[in-house]
């Protein structure tokens, strides 16, 4: 029998793998409440507004002054591939930095360790530049994909941030280890830096050497935050909705927990 | 038209994973072992392009004599010399191996080591006391780099139990608010792109 084929698990409510089925209606939930939420918006009916949130409100300050000294502004989405949530939340950023950029004549220089990523950010740039009718003032060779290498990237950042001294460093996206290398040279040489990403490893290093940092899923808001659009907004309510609903939950466990009467509730989140 | 069809894809490429993952069926018809040999094709198809893109890049430094075009060089010889001996010799070969082992840990060690340096500087930047926040961040960042080191132990018997306690209780409390926000946020991110609300890697200009 040592050789014989592994059990098929028993489906849950006939069509659930086991162990997936709370996953699967947490992201129907959340889906529902977006539709929601954003049908709400879109209908023109009144929907929260997002709180400020200063590093957002400074990516114009910080153009403007690179515009001022007549320098680069630097623009790193980190090291994570296009399937990482930080990546995606970062492309709305980065394109309205690209539309700020072009608007003003800043030069911009953008820089990538995933190739991938690099592809859908020169695009993005391109449009950009398209979109306030200066397609002749982009340059495909300051959208840069430097190595594939986390330490190789870091490396050629820190190269082209000391012989370059742009005078705005932004870095939205997923970063790690290299984090304090690029923040820390950045405010070395003086740069205006404001950064967001949701690795809590890495978020007391920007803090410590950016002058804004987006806290967590705040990156998440960005899209919705800088485009003003009443359909995104909806989303970032519903979003919120959620986590309010995860706190009940988190607190009615809590209380069962501490009354030990918690084992149903366990067998009903095991399933 | 050229912006809707990859929203189509994305819609249903991400709905497909999703009930692949949750579902019986799903799980039977391994869709996302098949989708992965996609993924790896258009990553190898990129990295191609992204390397193309370098040498043409460094080229025009070399060939227009720009400053430090001596390191364009440096790098056209290595990445392309890597990958003609990679052809011939394969990622097993002996020359290959040896050339890789000698030269990218040894320099990706190295920056590496750099970053301790650099933690130096910015705690110097964040340890000051200038205001009430930061002065409860000196506190608690001596408390927990003491209670953590012998001598600190050697001090004050109480300052290893005050760190753990730190570490346990307030900051595991934070990192998990944190962490649990951080996932909704991703799960609604995922879902924006799913239900095309969020475009912007498509360009939000008009078709």
């Amino acid at each position: 029998m040592l050789f014989a084929a592994p059990a098929t698990p028993m489906p849950v409510l006939g069509i659930f793998y086991p162990g997936e089925t709370a996953g699967f209606f947490l992201i129907f939930m959340l889906g529902l409440l977006i539709y929601v939420f954003s049908r709400r918006a879109g209908t023109g009916k009144r929907v929260p507004s997002i709180r400020k949130i200063p590093g957002l409100e400074s990516i114009d300050e910080a153009i403007g002054r690179a515009t001022e000294m007549g320098k680069a502004v630097h623009y790193s989405i980190g090291i994570g591939g296009v399937t990482h949530a930080d990546t995606i939340a970062s492309w709305p950023i980065l394109e309205y930095v690209a539309r700020t950029c072009a608007k003003y004549d800043t030069k911009l220089v953008q820089t990538n360790r995933n190739y991938l990523v690099y592809g859908v950010c020169d695009e993005i740039i391109k449009q950009a530049y398209v979109a306030v009718g200066k397609p002749e003032s982009y340059n495909p060779n300051d959208v840069r994909w430097y190595s594939d290498s986390q330490w190789g990237y870091s490396t050629a950042v820190l190269g082209y941030m000391n012989r370059d001294k742009p005078s705005t460093n932004f870095m939205f996206g997923s970063f790690a280890a290299e984090t304090l290398l690029l923040a820390e040279a950045g405010a070395v040489l003086g740069c205006m830096q404001i950064a967001g990403t949701t690795n809590i490893l890495q978020i007391p290093f920007f803090v410590a050497t950016c002058d804004y940092t987006l806290l967590g899923e705040e990156l998440y808001a960005a899209s919705a935050y800088i485009s003003k659009d009443p359909v995104l907004v909806g989303t970032v309510v519903a979003q919120d909705i959620m986590k309010m609903l995860i706190a009940a939950v988190t607190l009615v466990g809590g209380i069962f927990a501490t009354f030990k009467a918690d084992k149903w509730l366990k067998n009903l989140f095991a399933k | 038209m050229k912006r809707t069809i990859p929203l189509i894809i994305t819609s249903v490429t991400a709905l497909v994973l999703i009930l692949s993952q949750a579902t019986m069926l799903g799980r039977k018809l391994e869709i996302p072992k098949i989708l992965d040999r996609y993924y790896l094709l258009a990553q190898a198809g990129a990295f191609m392009l992204g390397s193309i893109g370098r040498t043409r890049l460094h080229l025009q430094n070399i060939i227009r004599r720009r400053e430090g075009y001596a390191y364009s060089i440096v790098l056209l010889v290595a990445l392309w010399g890597f990958f003609i001996l990679g052809l011939f010799q394969t990622s097993n070969g002996r020359v290959y191996q040896w050339v890789f082992n000698a030269t990218l840990p040894h320099l990706e060690s190295t920056t590496f080591a750099v970053i301790a340096f650099y933690i130096a500087s910015a705690a110097y930047r964040a340890f000051r006391m200038r205001n009430i926040d930061s002065s409860i961040l000196l506190i608690t960042g001596a408390l927990v780099i003491l209670g953590s080191v012998p001598i600190g132990e050697a001090m004050w018997k109480a300052l290893p139990s005050i760190k753990t306690w730190i570490m346990n209780v307030p900051n595991s409390a934070v990192q998990r608010g944190l962490q649990i926000c951080i996932r909704v946020g991703s799960f609604a991110v995922a879902l924006r792109v799913l239900l095309a609300l969020e475009r912007a890697h498509v360009g939000r200009g008009s078709d």
